[in-house]
């Protein structure tokens, strides 16, 4: 077998044991692996409490991690979210996918409650746990620092410890496994960290033909604007897209009340150049290189958590936002929930927090101390507490990111019918309504937008399986990362077959959200989209959304994936009749 | 839908790609249906039901020279590779379905082609496009097959002559009636400097225009700028020539603003022209006779392999600069302001025309034609020449 290890190392932190297990070659042709694969696998458990201890963890790389392939050095880590109740997956670089393979794993899996805190490492012989007493409730780069010898580490802050709902995973070299509180499961677990290493190579089934793919990926990235453009990804990272944003007059603004910040200036692409002298950083392997950190290595902000601790909270300093992205780095907390969950609370008290008060609330939410312990819960659960639901600018309890629906039509629809809640990447329709790739839309139209969603759930759920970037899909295509994967594995894929396969795993997470009580009345936007408008300005007028056509192209929507109108499944057996 | 159907038909149709009477487009939103002749409609709708897509083409070329190239690629070839940009970058190859391997299983045959690949040729049928996410793209995957096909053909005649029955007729019959005298003299243009953003964003528009009209750029390709102090008024990736009102970026000289990150991917090429010159103007299209005519190379013990993007050396068409590049960070914003600040002209390697103007469009439109009329009078010359020998 080639791509693949056919390999799952499966650890239980109540016993103390581990073993590696064979996974069946027809659930990785059928699944791929990352996203897939691990939804796959939570087939026998997804209606387990998020906090029961036999919930698995559990970490899944992909068939092309490994080779060569740009931008896939990467895994999806796979669970039930504590925030949203939801199945619940985050893909994320860095080294460590890399050095799981390496280790000869295309799966860890981790289920159980250890009784104290403790350090898993993994390599090729397997897996050992350490005590971790020392390390607990030591920041994230404390316990990277101390890890780190021994290999790649995945760590949790303070929030994961103290089961803060959007605390995340951080991978020690600064990438996230963000969004739906993964970190509150790990720290459930009294995992601590996670150290891989290995030394085995992958092998490629066709090296000629993977490389003619490769160089196929490459010439078109050099051919995206976006990507290697002189004011794209590579050269700005994220931040590229807050003069756009502004520009488009869809930049949450003051909790989603408006949709354009004028001090944004300040914190935008070139502000960030000229006040930080960014340098690249990224993930393992990647051509794009677009995160982008001081020289000193201290990781700057992306775009959404720019543009949440600024436009959203009415915060133009950018010191103090690259602080506030630090901080919730070091304490493992999601930037974007954070950020959203305080804006919220801001609009809740008729005050926004300034900028020198965010640092003392983030602590204070890491630790669940004072209104800590209230925004610790997330916007959703922390409005309805202070009997103001209606603040919370969230969907199925994820707070929505940076991009104002009320400026692209399909964003509205994709928000709510992500199977993780309100996430911008599981369709991405930024990439056409906005950044005109692979061609452009008209935002401000439902037209086709159902079909297109579905399309694009599809293509990114098998992109999420591979496990490619999503900014490589702002250049190349899945033609050519069908290529790259028959070259790895010696198994035949073409786009089509690919974008089955995303059906596929696109059902199976509905269809756990289905067992667990999820129906059309979650896939809803908060009301203000549809009663207030935008900041109209510079000839761009920003309608609230129109409710009955939204309905129609969710309703669409269900048709297009065979669901009833209530956005179930009218066939019980679906499950039973998949790989 | 049905209006981006109506429209995108209409461009087939305008921009004499495809054969009146044989168009159809089907698309699938919660419903599937084909719009169009028949039997063309029915069989968009039978391939499109198979695919995960949302728009696909079947119409019958305007002209031969995708079937020509299957009857003349050897039978147990399965796809053709042509060598222009457009092809390389973005199709990769083109598969095809011979009229004798067709039954009625067809559609089923069609569809699998297509899980693979953006477009596919079906001998007596035409070309087959499909769109992954809108009709547009459909009609720009068409457009593309339509492109490469062409100067495919065009390329191989060159080099291997007609040698099928009644080809050189067929060919004939492209040459009188099909190909139109391309000139600009009727054309009117804004006069003077270009200074005012609503000047230069008219002006832009309608010169798009005129390049589409006057077939120099097929779908999405091309671009267009124009230089106002501190600003280059840039089209958009991806914008049509055709339809640039709202799809112009502004982008500062100095970088102070990345609004412009929607921009044309060839902004840096842009950039550097107007560094290195005077000009305050540049268009860019894919003229098909100046892109078969830069693949022309005499050299002999050359061991360069990716002529279009390895080729060190400045070759010339008449006046004409050539050079390589690849599109993008690729190479092409190196290679061509160094030679193009002169002539106010150049030629990339498979790829297209770049030129410039010292104010206005109307030169760097009117060059753009006399380079395109250079090669086409060129390209003949040859071909009637290897005819004669």
């Amino acid at each position: 077998m080639t791509g693949w290890t056919g390999r799952m190392l499966s650890v239980n932190l109540t016993t103390g044991k581990s073993s590696i297990d064979e996974i069946p070659e027809k659930l990785l042709h059928a699944y791929l692996g990352g996203r897939g694969l691990g939804v796959r696998l939570m087939r026998e458990s997804h209606r387990l409490d998020p906090f029961d201890p036999a919930l698995p963890l559990i970490f899944s790389v992909g068939p092309l991690c490994g080779t060569p392939a740009p931008t896939a050095a990467r895994l999806s880590v796979v669970s039930r979210s504590p925030l949203t109740g939801t199945i619940y997956d985050c893909s994320a670089g860095g080294r460590f996918a890399w050095r799981l393979k390496s280790a000869g794993y295309d799966v860890l899996r981790i289920v159980g409650r250890s009784p104290t805190p403790v350090t898993l490492v993994v390599g090729d012989s397997g897996a050992e746990l350490f005590a971790a007493d020392h390390l607990w409730g030591k920041r994230v780069s404390i316990t990277v620092a101390a890890l780190k010898k021994g290999g790649s580490v995945a760590a949790i802050g303070p929030a994961g410890e103290n089961g803060v709902l959007f605390a995340n995973i951080m991978m020690g070299e600064g990438n996230s496994v963000g969004r739906g509180g993964l970190g509150a499961i790990m720290g459930d677990k009294r995992l601590k960290a996670i150290v891989v290493n290995g030394s085995r190579t992958s092998i490629i089934a066709h090296p000629e033909r993977f490389q003619t793919a490769r160089a196929d990926v490459m010439r078109l990235f050099r051919a995206s604007p976006v990507i290697f453009g002189e004011l794209g990804l590579a050269e700005y990272g994220t931040p590229a897209l807050v003069d756009l944003m502004k520009q488009r007059r869809m930049a949450p603004t003051n909790n989603f009340q408006g949709t354009w910040f004028a001090e944004s200036d300040n914190y935008s692409g070139p502000a960030m150049r000229r006040e930080c002298a960014p340098v690249k950083d990224g993930c393992h392997g990647c051509p794009i290189q677009c995160k982008k950190s001081t020289p000193q290595g201290e990781h700057l902000p992306e775009y959404e958590s720019v543009s949440h601790f600024g436009a959203l909270n009415g915060i133009a300093d950018l010191s103090a936002i690259v602080r506030a992205n630090t901080l919730c780095n070091e304490l493992g907390m999601d930037t974007v929930s954070a950020a959203a969950t305080v804006a919220a609370w801001g609009e809740a008290r008729g005050k926004f927090s300034q900028a020198d008060e965010m640092s003392g609330i983030l602590e204070r939410i890491a630790q669940r101390q004072g209104v800590g312990e209230l925004l610790a819960q997330g916007s959703r659960r922390a409005m309805e507490e202070l009997d103001r639901p209606e603040l919370s600018m969230s969907v199925k309890s994820l707070e929505l990111p940076a991009y104002d629906p009320r400026g692209a039509y399909g964003m509205a629809l994709a928000y709510c019918t992500s199977n993780r809640g309100g996430c911008h990447l599981r369709a991405y329709p930024i990439s056409h309504e906005v950044l005109r790739k692979p061609v452009a839309t008209d935002r401000f139209s439902f037209s086709g937008k159902a079909r297109i969603i579905a399309i694009a759930e599809d293509t990114n759920a098998a992109v999420d399986s591979l496990i490619a970037c999503k900014f490589s899909f702002l250049g190349a295509t899945l033609e050519e990362y069908a290529e790259l994967l028959a070259a790895a594995t010696g198994v035949e894929y073409t786009p089509q077959g690919l974008k089955e396969i995303g059906n596929r795993i696109c059902l199976t997470e509905r269809f756990y959200n289905c067992a667990n009580g999820f129906s059309v009345s979650h896939d809803r936007l908060p009301d203000r989209f549809f009663t207030e408008a935008g900041s109209s300005g510079d000839g761009i007028l920003i309608p609230p959304l129109d409710r009955e056509r939204f309905d129609q192209e969710l309703q669409k929507y269900y048709r297009i994936r065979g669901l009833t109108t209530e956005g179930t499944f009218g066939d019980s057996g679906f499950l039973e009749r998949q790989p | 839908m049905r209006e981006q159907i109506a429209r995108y038909s209409a461009k087939l149709l305008a921009d004499r790609s495809a054969s009146p009477g044989r168009i159809a487009i089907a698309v699938q939103d919660d419903l599937l249906f084909g719009v169009g002749d028949e039997p063309e409609a029915k069989l968009a709708e039978q391939i499109l039901a198979k695919l995960n897509a949302l728009a696909l083409v079947v119409a019958h070329p305007s002209l031969p020279f995708a079937d020509l190239l299957i009857r003349r690629s050897p039978p147990t070839c399965r796809q053709i590779v042509p060598n222009d940009t457009e092809n390389r970058t973005f199709l990769h190859d083109i598969p095809f379905i011979r009229e004798e391997e067709q039954d009625d299983t067809l559609a089923e045959q069609i569809a699998t082609l297509l899980g693979g690949r953006k477009g596919v040729i079906v001998e007596g049928i035409g070309l087959i496009a499909v769109g992954a996410i809108t009709v547009e793209q459909a009609y720009i995957n068409y457009s593309s097959l339509f492109h490469s096909t062409f100067v495919k053909y065009l390329q191989d005649l060159l080099v291997q002559g007609f040698f099928l029955p009644r080809e050189e007729e067929t060919f004939g019959a492209f040459r009188r009636h099909w190909l139109l005298p391309l000139t600009g003299g009727d054309l009117a243009f804004r006069p003077g400097k270009l200074e005012q953003r609503e000047a230069i964003l008219d002006e832009m528009a309608r010169v798009g225009r005129y390049t589409v009209e006057r077939g120099l750029v097929d779908s999405f390709f091309g671009n267009i700028s124009c230089r106002s102090g501190n600003l280059i008024y840039i089209s958009q990736t991806g914008a049509s020539l055709d339809a640039l009102p709202g799809c112009i970026d502004p982008v500062p000289f100095d970088n102070s603003s990345t609004t412009g990150i929607t921009a044309s991917s060839e902004l840096l090429a842009h950039r550097r022209i107007y560094e290195s010159g005077e000009a305050t103007t540049i268009l860019h299209g894919h003229p098909r006779f100046a892109v078969v005519m830069s693949m022309l190379c005499e050299e002999s013990d050359c061991r360069v392999a990716d002529c279009w993007k390895e080729c060190p050396k400045v070759r010339y068409l008449g006046d004409t600069p050539v050079v390589a590049g690849e599109i993008g960070a690729g190479g092409l914003a190196k290679k061509v302001p160094p030679v193009i600040a002169g002539p106010g002209k150049a030629i990339v390697y498979g790829h297209g025309v770049f030129t410039t103007g010292g104010e206005g469009f109307q030169e760097p439109l009117l060059r753009m034609i006399e380079v395109e009329n250079w090669c086409r009078d060129e390209y003949f010359r040859r071909l009637d020449l290897h005819g004669e020998r």
